[in-house]
């Protein structure tokens, strides 16, 4: 039993990390920021990432996707789809990245091109990876933006990011990782710069993607409620190591390490139980 | 649109009305005057020479005949061409003027975004050093030690430019006077340039357009260079004050009958109304130039609304 259960979970395995470090030149040293991380993603299963600002949850997730600074640089393994997205060629990477990988930022007042309408941001992507016209492109944004439960009007399509709410702005960001049917999207703090209601409208949209869509998630964040509210298994980061890994459940009732320990008891007790 | 350049046109007329009379007082409260000269005219014909250009009548008086005459398009006879009216003089020199500023402009302004794109995707290495670091000898060294120096290397060592000349605009006459009245501005806009574009290359919105896959040239094309060309856009205005004011020499320098000389001869002279006529020109066109800097700006970025 429970090896046919491992069997349907590794072949829904989406991306596997392996001994993933991450190091930066700065003007004071070497500075080795992620510590031999091991993680699995499955298709369809949300990963919440926590840990405090510095523990190197998001430099874990640029390092994958080619975004880190110029001074830094990754070791390891991370195996999508038969290539090793550490090693290989910038234009392998750049031919996942945005088609098959979706990346979703903390603050998306800043995250749009301010002089660019909203219908080429969401059009450009999918022109690019898939070779379409302009018209079909933004035929795929009008069912996008159904997804991400945006009035799909010319209003929006037609406006500039500043004329938009950060609720929206974020709805955006999340319909173009859409764009071009990711298997996998990663959301670094996707809800920090939102107000609580809008928090929890966009996590409803996480719960559809991944459970309506197949989509597998990773949901970066410092909050633990976000986390437990959409995440089937968790990882707890500190200092560059994963401290903690396991289904969400487990962990938040019965955490096995001290520092997941005190995290929760930073909840104040009468939410949750 | 329609409505606001209405608004900044009647706003310009005020503001050269001010400049008007400003320099109109400015040149008369100069010591001296446009028929003073080391031997002293005898009375009864200086009395006539100021008589004929209205100058023995109250200066309020003068400022009123003045303007009632710029309304009708007349900047009145100059007084030390004599035969030529101050419109004529101006009409004369500015094809010239126009050209060398105008060219020196639009060179100055592909080069040099070009130059700082370049340096600033390109940043620490050897070719960003270079731009950088000649960009500091054109910014320090004046255009009027570039131009003498340019005409001693390229027309009497090398023979292969003229050293001055109009020559009915030949291009061969016009290259050093362009070269050397844009090099400073090819050199503080390159360095403007390189600055606002590594300020847009590390903003969040580029790292979106990376983290969607697209490359490097599509994302300068279509995200980075939009963002990081206002700064240059709104130094249009003050870089064409400075070519003016730096023509002015560069036209001395290369022998170039534009109307720099007779701002600089005019005012040595107090030839009053020249003066004052090539000041008007001069304001309209720098008022001219922000309001299409304006334009420019509102058209590049959405957030500015006019």
């Amino acid at each position: 039993m429970q090896s046919t259960q491992k069997n349907i979970k590794n072949n829904n395995l989406l991306i596997n990390i392996n001994k993933l470090n991450v190091f930066f030149n700065t003007p004071e040293g070497l500075s080795h920021v992620v510590k031999d991380v091991n993680f699995n993603v499955k298709k369809g299963t949300c990963l919440g990432v926590v840990g405090e600002s510095g523990s190197g949850k998001t430099q874990t997730f640029f390092s994958i996707t080619g975004l880190l600074a110029k001074n830094g640089y990754a070791e390891g393994e991370a195996n999508f789809k038969n290539y090793n997205l550490i090693t290989c060629d910038d234009e392998i990477r750049r031919s996942f990245l945005g088609k098959s990988i979706g990346f979703i930022f903390q603050d998306p007042m800043t995250s749009l091109t301010p002089h660019l309408k909203i219908g080429d941001q969401l059009a450009e992507i999918a022109i690019y990876h898939k070779k379409i016209t302009k018209s079909q492109a933004l035929q795929r944004a009008a069912e996008v933006m159904d997804v991400v439960k945006l009035p799909n009007n010319r209003d929006i399509i037609n406006s500039y990011p500043h004329e938009l709410s950060g609720g929206m702005k974020q709805r955006i960001m999340i319909a173009i990782s859409l764009m071009c049917e990711p298997d996998l999207i990663i959301a670094d703090e996707p809800t920090t710069a939102l107000d609580v209601t809008t928090q929890a409208e966009i996590l409803n949209i996480f719960n559809d993607l991944k459970n309506n869509l197949n989509i597998g998630l990773v949901l970066i964040s410092h909050n633990i409620g976000v986390i437990a509210e959409t995440s089937n298994d968790v990882l707890v980061m500190k200092n560059g190591q994963i401290l903690e890994n396991g289904n969400t459940h487990e962990v938040l009732t019965k955490p096995k390490n001290d520092y997941t320990k005190h995290l929760l008891s930073c909840i104040p007790p009468w939410i949750g139980n | 649109m329609i409505k606001f350049i209405t608004k900044r046109i009647l706003i310009a007329i005020p503001t050269l009305l001010i400049i008007i009379a400003f320099s109109f007082s400015m040149m008369r409260v100069a010591p001296g005057g446009p028929f003073t000269n080391e031997r002293a005219l005898p009375p009864e014909i200086e009395k006539n020479i100021k008589a004929a250009y209205n100058l023995d009548k109250p200066v309020y008086e003068q400022f009123y005949i003045y303007m009632k005459n710029i309304a009708r398009g007349d900047f009145g006879p100059s007084f030390k061409y004599k035969d030529f009216s101050v419109k004529e003089l101006i009409l004369n020199g500015l094809p010239v003027s126009v050209t060398l500023g105008l060219s020196a402009i639009i060179i100055s302004l592909f080069l040099g975004s070009l130059l700082g794109i370049i340096a600033a995707i390109n940043r620490n290495t050897i070719f960003d050093y270079s731009v950088m670091g000649v960009s500091l000898v054109g910014i320090c060294v004046p255009s009027f030690v570039m131009a003498p120096l340019l005409s001693l290397f390229f027309s009497l060592y090398m023979g292969i430019l003229p050293t001055s000349g109009w020559n009915n605009g030949n291009i061969l006459n016009l290259i050093l006077p362009i070269t050397a009245l844009s090099l400073p501005q090819i050199a503080i806009i390159s360095r403007m340039m390189r600055a606002s574009t590594i300020e847009v290359l590390n903003s969040n919105f580029i790292r979106t357009a990376k983290s969607k896959g697209l490359n490097q040239s599509y994302i300068i094309r279509k995200h980075v260079i939009r963002a990081s060309i206002l700064p240059i856009v709104e130094y249009l205005a003050p870089a064409s004050a400075g070519l003016m004011t730096g023509s002015i020499i560069i036209e001395q320098i290369f022998g170039l009958p534009g109307i720099g000389r007779y701002f600089v001869v005019g005012a040595l002279q107090r030839d009053y109304t020249l003066v004052s006529g090539v000041l008007i020109l001069y304001a309209s066109l720098l008022i001219l130039l922000i309001l299409i800097t304006d334009i420019v700006r509102a058209i590049l970025d959405p957030r500015v609304k006019i």
